[in-house]
């Protein structure tokens, strides 16, 4: 094992930092070296192997360049992050980039604790609703060498607040490996719609996880699009704290060819009279790995607990993979509880139906996929974002979508 | 969450001195422990075949190296594995009370209310009956008709000796003697199960069960059952007992084999209520069973109904795997935990073969302080083309202090897959229960009744008397669940 390679780098890169810091992200680094990146063996990574990744050795990334204008939406603010570093000239809401937390953490996360930079740090005062939504874009550089970027981020949104905030990871090169950690805390009535959007190159791996707390009444709207290649693991795991809060997930997945996706989600209803609602969609094809995990967990006491999960995959390719685990652990007796899954192909009939009435093979295809499809895309109520997600997809065509934008 | 608060290290003594009523010979008890010797032991003194010991010693050593699985959603103190004592005489007749008056009066009352027969009872509560007992002449009979259908039945441990090519060619082959922790301790130190086989094109005439075995009546911890339907036959079999049995045995660590071959069928029904410990979890039974089914032929099919209402700990998931073509698996399933019970079940479908369909209907029934998991997995492998599942599990909870969870596992690898899986998880209907009690129907009693029809796609798998029997098993052990 070459965990002593990440130690090493870790002296290196504590040098530059200031005394006050050492100890804690050292303690974490040692937790890393301890836990190991996670293998199959733990039920949560049963899917999905990191070992190889203790066999490489990466360095710790340092800014760059990266073209990413034809990336930025209209109507939005925006911070980009190229390389673990802010880059002022392309952010329009710098004040919004703050020194990262010190954290505690465990297993790979540990690592991302250990060498975190600085992010997001979006915090609202009560009442204020954010003007614009805000992209957070973070890419790797042009031309890296497999560099290693950890993030951590923070949203706080006090009572009755309302923000919209997309994050966006594109293009980490040269084989690169990035850890990125979001947290975000929902005191009551606050509303956040939360979007992530992934596009990896092929060699790159991404682990990306959300932490949220909701409080009484607050509401998350969240939606989440892979589409690129790479190895890509993404956490979502919500805490619905207090009575009364809401959380919808939503998600599309279409992983590019030989990309190992996997979205594991948990939703804990801790208190009585919350509500969730889920639904994730795939369509897999050539050589690419899906996996889908999504825990609903209901704890004692949370009675007149309102839980739906739907997962649906369209599995095209004869050398792809659908793993799907939709799982409810329940401790209270007064619940509505329903989860399905689903694995199946493009409607013969349906496409025989398209085909009598003169439509191409190929567009009817295109044409039920889009039909797939929408069903998440509709939970991007912006225009812009809907718009360059659908063309990014390969799912556009001369119908509302474009009009509106 | 509920663990066991019982001390099974006491437990494990109070079965030593159990073993130490038999009378016949001292040295025929071994002492606590496991080991080689222990091993050769026991096959020596089953006058074993070279081969089979070498697969016992073959499977300890895999043992030794295995670690207890972790990831079964059941809680239980440490295991001592050199506490048991692993052979141990059947208990004879003699060792047993000598009437009903000196059985525990609360078993009775629950034969009572299962409407068991009187001599029944006495077989069961393992009461000293006289030679001529009603059922010895009957198992004569069947057994005279079985020999003329060709079918064999009977003990492992004799197929080794009577039937050797058979039991070599099939035992391991379907559960290989490392496949899983306990599957492995089992093909080590198994005493004993039934064997079966049915000759290419019958059709067995009659249902096979354990029941009628009654010289198998104390079938121990670690039986091994092996059924082997050749092409076009068919068979159904019928294990457990309706009723409770006191059995102070901690661990039950199982294995069960299914082959069928070409176009043939079988079908596996278990009622199962070890006895599942007391309100508190003490006592009670560990049941960690390894049941598999493999599909080896054409058209062939194999259907897994179980019932499964009592021990402390239940850990099991019959599977099937489809490795003929247009072959056809099933699970049917009914669990039920109550007091502090805990069940972590539910099955395997492997598709492999093409045009190969799998059905999953499970029930869990939780109440109490019981927990209760369905654990399935359904993986189509890239040859399994037009595959097809559909699975059903539903969770009933009954008052608030008891779990249902669900962690169903799909894995797909061929775009022709066709895959469903629905669950819901909720309590009884209050407007159901309300409508019952409007009509003068106690509430235990209408209770009964809606679990009774929730439970009813499984129970119509079942044979019809033992329908009838699993139906009234619900409404025991859901006694004193609600009000």
């Amino acid at each position: 094992m070459s965990l002593a390679a990440y130690a090493e780098r870790f002296e290196r890169f504590a040098a530059a930092l200031p005394e006050a810091e050492r100890a804690a992200r050292r303690a974490q680094l040692q937790r890393f070296v301890a836990d190991g990146f996670p293998t199959p063996r733990l039920e949560e990574w049963h899917y999905t192997d990191l070992a190889p990744l203790s066999q490489r050795a990466f360095e710790p990334a340092a800014g760059g360049n990266a073209a990413l204008a034809p990336h930025f939406l209209a109507g939005t603010d925006r911070l980009v992050y190229v390389g673990g570093m802010l880059v002022s000239a392309d952010s329009t809401a710098p004040e919004r980039h703050s020194a990262a937390a010190p954290a505690q953490d465990e297993g790979v996360y540990a690592l991302n604790a250990a060498f975190a930079r600085d992010g997001l740090l979006l915090r609202l005062g009560r009442g204020e609703r954010l003007p614009r939504p805000l992209q957070v874009l973070i890419a790797g550089a042009d031309g890296a060498v497999a560099a290693m970027t950890h993030q951590r981020h923070r949203i706080e949104l006090a009572e009755n607040t309302e923000a919209t905030v997309i994050f966006q990871f594109l293009n980490q090169g040269g084989g690169g490996l990035a850890t990125h950690v979001i947290d975000v805390r929902l005191a009551p009535g606050a509303r956040l719609n939360l979007f992530r959007i992934q596009d990896e190159r092929a060699d790159a791996t991404l682990l990306t996880r959300c932490d949220v707390r909701q409080e009484r009444d607050s509401v998350l709207h969240a939606v989440s699009f892979d589409c690129g290649g790479g190895l890509v693991r993404h956490d979502l795991n919500i805490l619905l704290a207090e009575a009364g809060a809401e959380t919808g997930l939503y998600g599309l997945y279409q992983p590019a060819a030989g990309a190992h996706l996997d979205n594991h989600t948990r939703i804990v209803h801790a208190a009585p009279q919350c509500r969730s609602r889920e639904q994730f969609k795939g369509i897999v094809d050539a050589r690419a790995r899906a996996i889908f995990n999504g825990k609903v967990v209901v704890q004692a006491g949370a009675q007149k607990t309102d839980s739906e999960q739907r997962v649906a995959n369209l599995l095209l390719s004869p050398k792809a993979e659908v793993n799907a685990k939709p799982e409810l652990e329940i401790y209270a007796d007064d619940v509505k509880c329903a989860h399905g899954a689903t694995v199946g192909q493009l409607d013969e009939t349906a496409l025989e139906y398209l085909r009598s009435r003169g439509v191409p093979p190929a567009e009817a295809r295109a044409l039920l996929l889009r039909a797939f499809a929408t069903e998440v895309l509709d939970h991007v109520p912006l225009a812009p974002l809907r718009a360059a997600l659908a063309a990014r997809l390969g799912l556009a065509g001369t119908d509302a979508w474009e009009l509106e934008a | 969450m509920a663990s066991q608060p019982q001390d099974i290290h006491e437990l494990m003594r109070r079965r030593e001195y159990s073993a130490g009523f038999v009378t016949a010979i001292e040295s025929d008890t071994v002492p606590p422990g496991l080991s080689e010797d222990v091993i050769r032991m026991i096959s020596a003194r089953k006058q074993e075949p070279e081969w089979l010991l070498e697969f016992r010693l073959k499977a300890y050593r895999r043992w030794l190296r295995m670690e207890e699985p972790k990831w079964a959603h059941v809680h239980h103190p440490p295991i001592d594995y050199q506490a048991i004592s692993y052979y141990s005489q059947p208990k004879s007749f003699k060792d047993g009370p000598k009437s009903l008056d000196e059985v525990d009066p609360k078993l009775l009352e629950t034969y009572k209310k299962l409407g068991i027969p009187l001599k029944e009872q006495e077989m069961l509560a393992g009461v000293a009956v006289d030679v001529v007992f009603d059922s010895v002449s009957v198992a004569t009979t069947f057994k005279k008709k079985l020999a003329e259908a060709g079918v064999i039945f009977c003990p492992i441990s004799e197929a080794v000796r009577e039937h050797p090519e058979l039991v070599r060619k099939y035992l391991g082959s379907v559960v290989p003697f490392g496949d899983n922790f306990y599957a492995a301790l089992n093909s080590a130190v198994f005493t004993d199960g039934s064997f079966v086989y049915i000759p290419k094109g019958v059709r067995c005439p009659m249902e096979l069960s354990t029941y009628f075995r009654i010289n198998e009546r104390n079938t121990g911890q670690f039986e091994r059952t092996l059924i082997v339907a050749e092409e076009g036959s068919q068979v159904s079999y019928l294990e457990g007992c309706t009723a409770p049995q006191r059995d102070e045995n901690q661990l039950h660590a199982a294995v069960v084999e299914l082959v069928a071959l070409d176009d043939a069928q079988i079908k596996y029904s278990t009622v199962q209520n070890w006895y599942p410990g007391d309100e508190q979890g003490r006592g009670g039974i560990y049941n960690f069973v390894t049941k598999r089914g493999d599909c080896r032929g054409k058209r062939s099919k194999i259907s897994w109904t179980q019932v499964e209402t009592g021990s402390a700990i239940t850990w099991k998931y019959p599977s099937c795997i489809l490795r003929g073509d247009d072959s056809v698996g099933e699970f049917y399933s009914v669990a039920l935990t109550h007091h502090r019970q805990q069940a972590d079940t539910g099955t395997k479908m492997i598709h492999v073969g093409r045009n190969t369909r799998s059905t999953i209907v499970s029930k869990g029934i939780s109440a109490g302080e019981g927990q209760q998991s369905y654990r399935g997995l359904v993986r189509v492998l890239e040859s399994a083309d037009n595959a097809r599942n559909y699975t059903q599990c539903d969770s009933l909870l009954i008052g608030d202090r008891c779990g249902a969870h669900t962690f169903p596992y799909t894995e797909v690898r061929n775009p022709s897959a066709r895959l469903e899986h629905e669950a819901t998880t909720s309590k009884i209907a209050e407007d159901q229960l309300y409508y019952c009690r409007a009509r003068g129907i106690g509430e235990e009693e209408a209770v009964s009744m809606i679990v009774n029809g929730f439970c009813k796609e499984v129970f119509k798998e079942l044979p019809m008397e033992f329908a009838v029997e699993a139906g009234k098993l619900l409404a025991v052990s859901l006694e004193g669940a609600v009000g």
